[in-house]
């Protein structure tokens, strides 16, 4: 058992390399491309690529991504595998529209968002720490609700699966350091991106530094020994759901704020970027920091084919350009392979005493 | 498991009264496999009617933040827009054509659509199913129905140019049903290989390539299969020899019985491959204990592809029937056959003669959802949500052990049952 797990990390270590050099070398070739023969099509995509356009849109889309990892990241940890981050992401886009709608303030409607999701993390919670259910099931449960509720609730009140227009945040431009090529984009964003930003560093520091990011991890790993040092098992998986609900409430209502709509046709505005977050923090091995950057290579992706879309570069159909992240997504977990889920993840938790 | 089980026994001298005791055994074994079997109904019904009741909440909190033009109910300025035992008598009643209302007959339109639903979901479910009970989840039942549907059309649009008259009549529906079985088997095989070779999660992999099947389809259909004749993204019309034929029902209806007697041989079919062969028993073993499975000779990468190939068989047929049976084309924007297979499924217990129930009750919610809009103003999503709250009440069994737990202290003449029950789990 020990060999294989060892194999695994070896398997998924050099899945994570490779990615990462085969990134770094098609950067550097389509830079070749772009700088010896900017005309060609490479050289197209690498001025796409490099384009401030691009990186700010790239931030823009990592958005809910990131913040439903993080969330992911500490509902994982704490042993609750919560695969109903879209559902978290897709209540909270609406609710987010909807409070803004009827508070007439973007921020207050982002609360709204808040609360949303994570009174729907609570519920999952409930069903999976009071009730024992199966977490996959329940989480996919909770996704199947909220692709349900907010249409419904959409056409209650705005009578169609869109809601009307309520607006965007405004974006915080810094002096002079918005000019910079390429890089400035990081100075002209949306605050959702500067919360994305802050949420990652605190998360890292929460899980990393401080009594309660040691008690999640012990959940996950050793509920047994937590247990043993008087810490109740069930209340600090309690916390890590319910904040993976604020956390996916965040991601949910800045994706909607940012258009300024909720649209609920088909999959929904979220159109799966709760699953993407899951991938993204394990590729980024339950980093806050590594599923920052592995979401930064989707989004990234994601940006480009929006660009390539726009900039009529390659003549190749939206339709299969759109496929491009989603296929991204499954490259990347078949070399990653199998990542080391903690020790009790997906397993209930009975505490002696009861 | 806390019994004294027989192997215990086993070591006893065989004395007069053993074979008694077997016997004895034996029927407390059947007894509790009856229970379990009974306890998983129960479950199913409890989680039902769960629903429901919440679906009722939510229905009337929506009516009473809903604005109309003529609420059901005033109170001062509080107004209901909705009804919601109306609502409910619409999706269950209407679904089946209202069969308590005089000069009903089971051949009518409405019936007809419901039963067109569960034709689908019985080949969604048993998918879902035949994958869960090999311990994989495919949430990729979606995907495999649309390439299936896809691959049905456009195999019996060549076909149908080469043949026609009788041949084309016994040829081209197994023709589209083998095309939809391939096609989606084959996009069941994308996942069952990345997870059986690469350990990629399969519940995430489906998922995406659910993604990935609306688009590259769109871009098939739209840019090389389009109907020059139509505005929609759709492919030309099937010649009739391919499509269903409605028995005894109205053509207008889209619904044949010979499509829901195939469902129903598949149905056998499945429940035969699980429990009675060599492969469903290593399939079921893979599910229950992987680690047993492997052990005792199973190959469990063979295991996981082959069962996923198979899943997306069905639901590759279930694409066929639909193009084949409902819509006479394949259109882009198909309907969500394949999530409901998830819930079908999971409300059956992952038993494919408990799917057929299940669907039945599937069909009955999305054909009664039509009925819905068209007798009141609430959103058909409605039973979107339903969808999911079956799946999460389905999913919490403990729930409803706990409240049988406190109804039998209560009422200690039902305590007997009580215990049966908690034995079972375990």
């Amino acid at each position: 058992m020990t060999n294989d797990s060892a194999m695994d990390r070896l398997h998924s270590a050099s899945g994570r390399l490779f990615i990462a050099a085969a990134a770094f070398l098609t950067l550097v070739v389509l830079a070749g491309f772009g700088l010896l023969a900017p005309a060609s099509t490479p050289g197209q995509i690498f001025w796409v690529l490099a384009s401030k356009s691009t990186l700010s849109s790239t931030l823009r889309l990592s958005v809910p991504i990131v913040l439903a990892a993080l969330g992911g990241i500490f509902a994982e940890k704490s042993g609750i595998i919560n695969i109903g981050l879209e559902g978290l992401l897709i209540i909270s886009a609406f609710a987010a529209i909807f409070g803004a709608d009827v508070t007439g303030s973007l921020w207050l409607g982002f609360l709204v968002g808040i609360v949303a999701s994570t009174l729907l993390a609570g519920v999952f919670a409930a069903v999976c720490i009071e009730f024992r259910a199966d977490q996959i099931i329940a989480g996919l449960a909770v996704w199947l609700i909220a692709l349900g509720l907010a249409p419904f609730a959409s056409q209650v009140f705005y009578g169609g699966p869109n809601t009307r227009s309520v607006g965007t945040f405004d974006t915080i431009t810094v002096p002079t350091l918005a000019d910079i090529p390429f890089f400035g984009a990081l100075f002209d964003a949306s605050p959702a991106v500067y919360i994305m930003f802050a949420a990652v560093a605190a998360s890292w520091y929460v899980l990393n530094r401080t009594t309660f990011g040691r008690w999640v991890r012990a959940a996950g790993e050793n509920p047994k020994a937590l247990d043993t040092a008087g810490v109740d098992v069930s209340r600090v998986r309690y916390a890590a759901v319910l904040l993976s609900g604020v956390l996916s409430g965040m991601g949910g209502g800045a994706l909607a704020i940012n258009i300024g709509q909720f649209t609920g046709n088909g999959p929904t505005m979220v159109n799966g970027k709760g699953f993407i977050a899951i991938v993204a923090y394990l590729f980024g091995n339950y980093n806050p920091v590594g599923a920052l950057l592995s979401t930064t290579l989707f989004a990234g992706l994601d940006a480009v084919q929006l660009r390539l879309q726009t900039a009529d570069v390659i003549a190749v159909p939206d339709s299969l350009v759109q496929t491009i992240p989603f296929v991204a997504v499954i490259v990347v977990l078949a070399l990653v392979g199998k990542t080391r889920l903690p020790e009790a993840a997906g397993e209930h938790y009975e505490s002696g005493e009861e | 498991m806390s019994d004294d089980g027989p192997s215990q026994n086993g070591d006893d001298p065989p004395t007069p009264d053993s074979d008694d005791r077997w016997s004895q055994y034996r029927q407390r074994l059947i007894r509790l496999g009856q229970t379990s079997v009974g306890e998983r109904v129960l479950i199913a019904l409890s989680a039902l009617v769960l629903s429901i009741v919440v679906g009722t909440v939510i229905v009337t909190v929506a009516g009473l933040m809903a604005t109309c033009r003529s609420p059901v109910l005033t109170f001062g300025s509080t107004t209901l827009c909705y009804d919601p035992f109306y609502v409910f008598n619409r999706l269950f009643l209407g679904a089946l054509g209202d069969p308590f209302v005089g000069g009903w007959s089971p051949l009518n339109a409405q019936f007809a659509a419901t039963l067109r639903e569960t034709t689908i979901l019985v080949f969604t479910g048993l998918s879902v199913a035949l994958a869960f009970r090999a311990g994989i989840f495919n949430i990729g039942t979606q995907g495999q129905l649309i390439v299936g549907a896809l691959a049905a059309a456009l195999t019996v649009l060549w076909a149908g140019s080469l043949v026609s008259g009788a041949l084309a009549l016994v040829l081209l529906i197994p023709l589209g049903l083998l095309a939809g079985a391939v096609g989606g088997g084959f996009y069941g095989a994308i996942p069952g290989a990345l997870k059986a070779y690469a350990d990629a999660n399969e519940v995430i992999t489906t998922i995406m390539l659910n993604f990935v099947a609306v688009r590259v389809t769109l871009y098939l259909v739209r840019n090389h299969f389009a109907d020059p004749t139509s505005q929609a993204t759709q492919t030309r019309t099937l010649p009739v020899e391919g499509q269903f034929p409605s028995i005894l029902f109205d053509p207008r209806t889209d619904f044949s019985l010979l499509a829901l007697l195939i469902a129903l041989v598949f149905v056998g079919g499945v429940y035969y491959l699980l429990e009675h062969t060599a492969f469903g028993y290593d399939l079921r073993t893979a599910g229950i204990q992987p680690a047993a499975a492997e052990y005792g000779g199973v190959d469990s990468a063979r295991t996981i592809l082959t069962s996923l190939t198979l899943s997306g068989a069905l639901g590759g047929i279930g694409g066929a029937v639909f193009v084949m049976m409902t819509l006479g084309k394949f259109q882009t924007g198909i309907p969500s056959y394949g999530f409901d297979g998830i819930t079908v499924s999971i409300l059956a217990g992952n038993n494919p003669i408990g799917a057929v129930f299940a669907a039945l009750l599937f069909g009955v919610l999305k054909s009664g959802s039509n009925v819905v809009a068209f007798a009141t103003n609430v959103p058909p999503q409605l039973v979107g949500v339903l969808r999911g709250l079956i799946i999460l009440f389905v999913a919490m069994p403990e729930f409803f052990r706990i409240i049988g737990r406190r109804l039998s202290t209560r009422e200690p003449d039902s305590q007997a049952t009580a215990t049966a029950g908690g034995g079972a789990d375990d």
